[in-house]
This record gives structure tokens, C-alpha cells and sequence, in this order.
């Protein structure tokens, strides 16, 4: 299974290929576009840089997901549960949602100036509509027969929530921090490069300035291997938490 | 005897998406402690949304129940309900569901454990405590969902077509072991269904509905001695009359 997922690589093999023949053949200066071999050795020379630099980015998404997953599910789990709470607040959902997190950028250095606070901001934005909205989608489709149980057996609003809205929502949860977790990667790299002094994004626009080509091709290759692992995490995870789903939905595999 | 269960004169009109629906008018009958009553009729007569209303997941909009004396007012402490989709949560263990009415009562966890226990071993369920819903056949779900609602020892028992979506064979089986229940532990036992031979095997009393709206159109007494089988003297008499009172079709068998 792993190996024939492994062949999904295929496509960034032939255009690793096609890097090393368009080298070979000087389509353009080595300043530009470095072989392979040398972006490679980034990771030798300068694993310090790419490191540091990835570990801000990634403790920024941390941050900002985490406190996106505390506000959005808790709010989420009320607007699916009280018709009322959800008429007040669709249309403005829906509106906010349609927001790029990028076009934020000028306000959040407005008021929050340059440095974590604006970019764990935007990260927090980014991740809150996909969460919220996938939160308020798994309330909605609990079926209907168990909130009768619930009703007939006089359960509190409390435990109602917590053993029966909360692990029925838990699928489309999973679903919306995977959404979250990826609107948040790519948020955080575009921030980067405008509101903060450190960071992949910062790095490869940097490296940019002081024409390292080589840097700048290491820091997009560690960008797609993060957010690919971080998706695979999340899978992981969800796997686990939802154990009860399998054999109850039909699986892609 | 007491009476334990007064209906008077309970009517139900849902609101409807077009135009209302009236469901039920005029609801009359009183049920004494301990009696095994089945409500037959076809499909649309409203028996579901009476059960409910006993139940107290939907309120009468004319009229009155009283259970044990008392007027109605939201679910009663004194009743129990077991749906014919079961209700199972499927994140729940079969231990976890059993459990779930008594949680809802505060019953500590050492106590709930024990009667869930005992109950998983009187709906021959005993093995199975860590299954999950789905790891179970049709039969067996449908004895948790009547082992949780046993657990509160309730003097209403409220069933609505339980075993609708059984094969004949567990059907049967399971219509057995309800009485075997019922006579251990005397409780009421108000039970939906749309089968003429269900209702004359099980019941002390049957309540047969007609449509549009619904009513009560016969209140007929079921004397035959139990053990009963279809070849019961007096059974095949009593299913003609029935059939003509349901004005019976192709829906009823
Ligand atoms: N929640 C509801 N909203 C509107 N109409 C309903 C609702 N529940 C039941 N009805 C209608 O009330 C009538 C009786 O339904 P029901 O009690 O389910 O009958 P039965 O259980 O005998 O099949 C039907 O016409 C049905 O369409
Ligand atoms: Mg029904």
C-alpha cells in the first residue's frame, strides 16, 4: 500500500529529470538554475538555516491552527446544535470565508506591526473557516434517531455535546483540520515573506535578494515535504480517533 | 390493576412545509400496569408519533397523557424507547451504549457497569461488550438498543417496530425473548407495528389505527393462553377480523 502510494512521486521524478537535462544543456546560467547535486548540498552546508527557518514556520502553524481549532470547533459544535445561533451568523460565515488570508496582510501589519503576532494572525484566520464550516457540517448530518435517544433518556445539553455531538462531528472535524492545516501551510509561507524576519518564507525570499538559486529551490522542496508530511499526520490521527468509522463508509483504498 | 397510562383526547397537527398535518385526533384509551398493548395499522396512521408523544420527544397539541398520575411533560424518568433504526452510537463500544440511559442519570460508573452487565446477559449478548455497532448483525443491535433501555428498570417501555427490519427467523426469535422480559419484569409495553401476526402473538390488548387523520379504530382484547404460536386456536379467527379493520392491503401481512 505505502509502496503504491510511493509511485504517486512519479510526475516530481520525471521534472527532477527534466531539471537535470535542462542543466546539462545550459538552458540557463548555473545562477539561475543550479544542478540537483548543489541544491542538495544546502542541506549539508546550511542545514542550520533551513532548519531554524522551518521550525519557525512550523511552530507558527502550530500556534495559529491550534488556537483556530479551539475557537472554531467549540463555536462550530453550538452553530450546528442551535438553529438560532446559525440563522445569526451563516451569511457572515459565509462572507468571511471568502476572504483571502493574503489580502489581511496590510491590516494585520497595520495593527499588529512585524514580527509573530501578524502572521500567527492570518494562520489563525486561514484555519478557522475550513474548521468552523466543516464543524457545523458533521453537526448537521448527526442522525436524528440518536438526539431522540438522548432526548428520552433526559442526557444534559453537557453530555449530549460531549458524547454524542462532539464524536459525531469528530469525521468532518478531521476533515476540516486537514483543509486548515493546508490553507494554514500556505499561509504562513506568503506571510513570511512580507511580515516576518524569519521562517521559509522569509528564507527563500532572502535568498533571493543575495541570488542563492539553490537556496531558494531547498526551501520550496522542504515547503512541499512539510506540508505533505503535516497532511499525512493529520491522516494518521484521524485514522486513529475514528477507529469506530471502519467498515461503516466506503474507503478510497 | 391501576391505571398506569391515560391518553385523553390527544391530537397531534405537525406544522408541515406546505399545509399542517393532522396525525392524530381524538386519542382516548387508558392502559393498566403491566398490560402488553400493540398498536397496528398501516403506515401514515400515526403510531410512531403517538409512542413519541408518550415518550415525550413530541408534545400532543390537544389533550393529555398521564403516566403514573402524573401529566406529561418532556420524557418520563418512568419510560423507556427502543426505535426500529436502532439509535445505537456507533462510536460507542455495545457496553458504552448499554451504559449510555444510566449515564445520563448521574448512576456512578462502578454501578452502571454491573447493570450493564447484567442486561448485556439477559439479551444473550454477553461476549460482545467491546464490539462496535457495526461489528454486530441486525438481531443483535437490536437487542442492545433493548438491554439500554431496560437498564433504568422502567415501568413503560416504549417500542416502535423494533423488529421492522429483521429476517423472519430473528424476528421471531426475538418477539420471544421480549416476552420472556416482559413477564420477568412486568413492566408496560407499548408496541408499534404494522403486522397483524406480530401484534397477535405478543399483545394482551391491541389498538387498531386508521388513517387520515389517525384515530383508534378498534380496541380489541387478545385472550388466546400464551405460549401463542399462528396455530393458535382462535388465532386465525381473530387475524381475519383484524385484517378487515386494518383494511388490509398488500402493506399489511
Ligand atoms: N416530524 C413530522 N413533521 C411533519 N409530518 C410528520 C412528522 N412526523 C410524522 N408526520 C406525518 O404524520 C403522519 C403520521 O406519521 P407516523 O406517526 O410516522 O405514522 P406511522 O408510525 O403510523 O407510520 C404521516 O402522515 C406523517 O407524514
Ligand atoms: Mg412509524
Amino acid at each position: 500500500m505505502q509502496f503504491r502510494r510511493a509511485l504517486g512521486l512519479l510526475p516530481l521524478a520525471l521534472l527532477l529529470l527534466a531539471w537535470e537535462l535542462a542543466v546539462q544543456a545550459k538552458v540557463y546560467p548555473p545562477v539561475l538554475l543550479p544542478p540537483p547535486a548543489k541544491v542538495l548540498m544546502v542541506f549539508i552546508d546550511d542545514w542550520d538555516t533551513v532548519l531554524g527557518n522551518a521550525l519557525a514556520s512550523i511552530s507558527r502553524v502550530a500556534v495559529g491552527i491550534s488556537l483556530a481549532f479551539l475557537f472554531a470547533v467549540p463555536l462550530g459544535l453550538m452553530i450546528g446544535r442551535y438553529r438560532l445561533l446559525d440563522t445569526m451568523t451563516d451569511w457572515s460565515i459565509q462572507i468571511f470565508r471568502s476572504i483571502p488570508p493574503i489580502a489581511l496582510i496590510p491590516m494585520a501589519l497595520l495593527f499588529l506591526g512585524i514580527g509573530d503576532k501578524p502572521a500567527i494572525a492570518l494562520i489563525f484566520l486561514a484555519g478557522t473557516w475550513p474548521l468552523l464550516i466543516n464543524t457545523i457540517f458533521g453537526v448537521r448530518g448527526i442522525e436524528r434517531t440518536l438526539l431522540k435517544v438522548a432526548k428520552a433518556a433526559r442526557a444534559s445539553e453537557f453530555l449530549v455535546m460531549k458524547d454524542i455531538i462532539l464524536p459525531a462531528a469528530l469525521p468532518a472535524i478531521f476533515t476540516g483540520l486537514r483543509l486548515a492545516v493546508g490553507g494554514g501551510w500556505l499561509t504562513v509561507v506568503t506571510a513570511e515573506m512580507i511580515a516576518v524576519k524569519s521562517g521559509l518564507g522569509y528564507m527563500i525570499l532572502n535568498a533571493q535578494l543575495t541570488f542563492r538559486s539553490d537556496l531558494i529551490i531547498a526551501g520550496i522542496i522542504v515547503i512541499g515535504a512539510i506540508g505533505l508530511l503535516a497532511d499525512q499526520a493529520v491522516r494518521m490521527v484521524r485514522a486513529h480517533v475514528c477507529r469506530w468509522q471502519e467498515g461503516l463508509t466506503a474507503s478510497p483504498e | 390493576m391501576s391505571k398506569f397510562l391515560e391518553c385523553i383526547g390527544v391530537g397531534k397537527i405537525y406544522p408541515g412545509k406546505t399545509e399542517p398535518v393532522e396525525a392524530l385526533r381524538g386519542i382516548d384509551f387508558t392502559c393498566d400496569a403491566g398490560d402488553f398493548v400493540c398498536l397496528l395499522g398501516r403506515s401514515g396512521c400515526g403510531k410512531s408519533t403517538l409512542l413519541q408523544m408518550v415518550a415525550g420527544l413530541e408534545k400532543p397539541t390537544s389533550g393529555q397523557i398521564v403516566i403514573a398520575n402524573r401529566e406529561l411533560d418532556g420524557p418520563s424518568p418512568e419510560a423507556a424507547i427502543v426505535f426500529q433504526d436502532h439509535g445505537l452510537f456507533p462510536w460507542m463500544t455495545v457496553q458504552k451504549n448499554v451504559e449510555f440511559n444510566m449515564k445520563a442519570r448521574g448512576v456512578l460508573a462502578a454501578e452502571r457497569r454491573a447493570t450493564a452487565t447484567q442486561f448485556i446477559e439477559m439479551t444473550s449478548l454477553t461476549g460482545f461488550a467491546d464490539r462496535y455497532p457495526h461489528e454486530l448483525s441486525g438481531g443483535m443491535r437490536q437487542r442492545v438498543g433493548i438491554a439500554r433501555a431496560l437498564t433504568t428498570r422502567p415501568k413503560a417501555l416504549l417500542m416502535d417496530e423494533p423488529f421492522g427490519a429483521l429476517d423472519a427467523q430473528t424476528r421471531g426469535k426475538l418477539q420471544d425473548e421480549v416476552l420472556q422480559i416482559w413477564e420477568k419484569q412486568r413492566t408496560t409495553v407499548l408496541f408499534v407495528t404494522h403486522s397483524i401476526d406480530e401484534a397477535l402473538l405478543l399483545a394482551d390488548r391491541i389498538l387498531v389505527f386508521s388513517p387520515r387523520p389517525g384515530r383508534i379504530a378498534a380496541d380489541i382484547k387478545v385472550d388466546l393462553p400464551r405460549p401463542r404460536t399462528s396455530q393458535s386456536p382462535g388465532f386465525v379467527a381473530l387475524a381475519r377480523e383484524l385484517r378487515g379493520l386494518v383494511g388490509a392491503d398488500r402493506e399489511i401481512d
